[in-house]
């Protein structure tokens, strides 16, 4: 369903600033597949989601969603294959719109927008029907304004708009992490439970190790721009918290085996 | 009477200025002075066909059209080449004083003895009132205020049901979320630039509107008309806002309208009571100052007063249930 080949990204070139975001991500990933990525801070795990979304365009790579090249497309246009949640819940909806606005802007993700009604009767009837699956009572509260809303009302909101119209790829990145652990837990559950009712192909970054071995069912790590492991199947299924600990360790004692060998080539030779 | 009548045209006229600046300030944020030169534009592009004998809605239409493609370059340099909203507004504004004059060639256009939207509507008004003038309680108005009245208002009330409806479907829909929230929209679809160009375009179309009528009303086109019409509109809005009192959308529109036309009448009444026309746009530039500061000044003084109370003020924007 998505194929990333060669993925390189360097921001800020030739400048003091230059961060190396992307060092060649590889990334195939089948329909239907739910994949946790996780990783250092830094180590390119949101900047692959910003890739892949359209935020900026690669500096070498290609990008394939279900056998359309979108390497050169901009961010609107790649909107018609993907659905978004982002870290920051006051991202995803317009805080001025009512909750009915919003949801009727999801509907049209990625259609031509004329000059119809956005909101008709039949719309708000099916708007009430799946707003209530949230559990929020917020079905009685459609013309509210989105801004009045909690983070994690909003990011319940969010997850809906996104999947309104059955994306082809889901990109979640990091979108439990700025709520509270009860929010946090209901959006993310929400997230799994949509993922495994419409089949969605899922990308979902996180900072939660808990997270990383309760879902999906494919878990890549990465490291300085690179996917550095790739856990699939039964492999996922046995991992356990400790054991990515264990991972994150093994990667920081070699980080600092790097800088010690740098320091000690340094006195030898500068 | 005279008084009365004369400030409600021209608030009815400006209600339109008022109504493009809406989308510039309120939808996009885009404090956008092109409306200085766009208004002219408009006064400027509808004196000139008059003068050439164009039939007035033709002209009128047209110097709509004039407006679009101001506000579109606008939009253009600002979204394409990353020009600083304002900057980009100031950029086309100073470069329109030199088109106004070419398209005028001269700094003033007089179109009073022109078939006219007002003479239209003199015509009209005297036809139905069988002379030329009208007594409306008790009042003797001329046919040609009176109809100039109607004309202002049928326009004021058209454009802002048309605004409405449009803001209500689609595409309006998406072009407010462009302003609301970019990366949202962004994300659902929609090109953020392009709606970022034809709000533009909308905004400086009716405020060249706006100028295309005034003209009319006012009997000339002057290159020196648009010198701070965008504050004016501001405050238009700000006034409709206090009207108001709510942030809905039918209601702010029909704010802004209402503003605009107590704005003209404040202005009328202390014009009237010996105020300085010198003055007027200092005034209405400490006003604009002042509505924008005070809000946030009172809230300020109101929090340390509750601090002062010992009460914690301190509520985080908690992201929770």
């Amino acid at each position: 369903m998505l194929s990333v080949t060669n993925a390189v990204k360097t921001f800020g070139r030739d400048t003091p600033d230059e961060v190396r975001a992307l060092q060649g991500v590889n990334l195939d990933i089948e329909p239907g597949s739910f994949v946790i990525v996780i990783g250092t801070n830094g180590s390119g795990k949101s900047t692959t989601l910003n890739a892949v979304a359209g935020t900026f365009l690669l500096d070498e790579g290609r990008i394939v969603i279900d056998g359309h090249d979108i390497t050169r497309w901009p961010e609107h246009k790649r909107a018609s294959l993907i659905g978004r949640v982002f870290q920051n819940p006051f991202s995803g909806t317009a805080p001025n719109m009512s909750i009915a606005e919003n949801l009727a802007l999801a509907a049209r993700r990625g259609q031509p927008r004329g000059l119809g009604w956005a909101l008709n009767a039949s719309m708000m009837d099916d708007m009430r029907a799946r707003v209530s699956t949230l559990n929020m009572r917020l079905e009685n509260r459609l013309d509210q304004l989105i801004g009045s809303l909690s983070g994690g009302q909003r990011q319940a909101l969010t997850l809906l708009m996104a999947t309104w119209q059955k994306p082809k790829l889901l990109l979640l990145d990091e979108h439990t992490a700025a709520l509270d652990p009860k929010s946090a837990d209901l959006v993310v559950r929400l997230s799994d439970e949509i993922i495994a009712r419409d089949g969605l192909t899922a990308l979902m970054v996180t900072h939660s190790m808990a997270q990383a071995v309760t879902f999906g069912d494919r878990l890549i790590m990465m490291h300085r721009g690179q996917v550095l492991h790739d856990f699939k199947g039964a492999e996922k299924r046995r991992l356990r918290v400790d054991d990515l600990i264990a991972r994150f360790e093994e990667v920081r004692r070699s980080d600092q085996l790097d800088e010690t060998a740098a320091e000690m080539l340094q006195r030898m030779y500068v | 009477m005279l008084l009365l009548v004369g400030a409600l045209t021209i608030g009815l006229i400006l209600a339109l200025l008022a109504l493009g600046v809406f989308i510039s300030f309120r939808i996009f944020e885009f404090p956008d002075i092109t409306a200085d030169g766009s208004i002219t534009l408009g006064a400027a592009v509808a004196a000139v066909m008059l003068v050439a004998g164009s039939d007035p809605l033709v002209a009128t239409a047209a110097a709509f059209g004039a407006g679009a493609v101001a506000g579109a370059t606008t939009g253009v340099i600002h979204t394409r080449f990353g020009i600083n909203k304002l900057l980009s507004g100031i950029l086309v504004m100073t470069a329109l004083y030199s088109i106004n004059l070419h398209i005028m060639g001269r700094s003033n256009v007089p179109v009073l003895d022109e078939a006219t939207v007002a003479s239209s509507a003199e015509r009209a008004a005297a036809s139905l009132a069988g002379g030329p003038i009208l007594p409306v309680f008790g009042w003797e108005v001329s046919a040609r205020d009176a109809g100039l009245l109607i004309v202002a208002l049928v326009a004021a009330v058209v454009v802002a049901v048309l605004l409405y409806v449009f803001l209500r479907t689609n595409v309006g829909t998406a072009m407010q979320a462009a302003g609301d929230n970019a990366q949202m929209i962004r994300a659902l679809g929609v090109n953020v630039e392009n709606m970022i160009i034809m709000g533009l375009a909308l905004s400086n179309g009716l405020i060249a509107l706006s100028g295309a009528l005034l003209t009319q009303y006012q009997g000339f086109a002057d290159i020196q008309m648009g010198i701070g019409m965008v504050v004016w509109g501001l405050a238009s809005i700000i006034i409709g806002e206090a009207l108001v009192g709510t942030r809905q959308l039918g209601f702010l529109i029909t704010g802004a309208v209402m503003g605009s036309v107590l704005f003209r009448l404040l202005v009328a009444i202390a014009l009237r009571g010996g105020l300085d026309p010198n003055d007027l746009k200092l005034i209405t530039a400490a006003f604009v100052f002042a509505a924008l500061v005070l809000p946030g000044l009172l809230r300020n003084t109101a929090e340390r007063a509750r601090r002062g109370r010992g009460k914690p003020a301190a509520e985080a924007k908690a992201v929770s249930q």
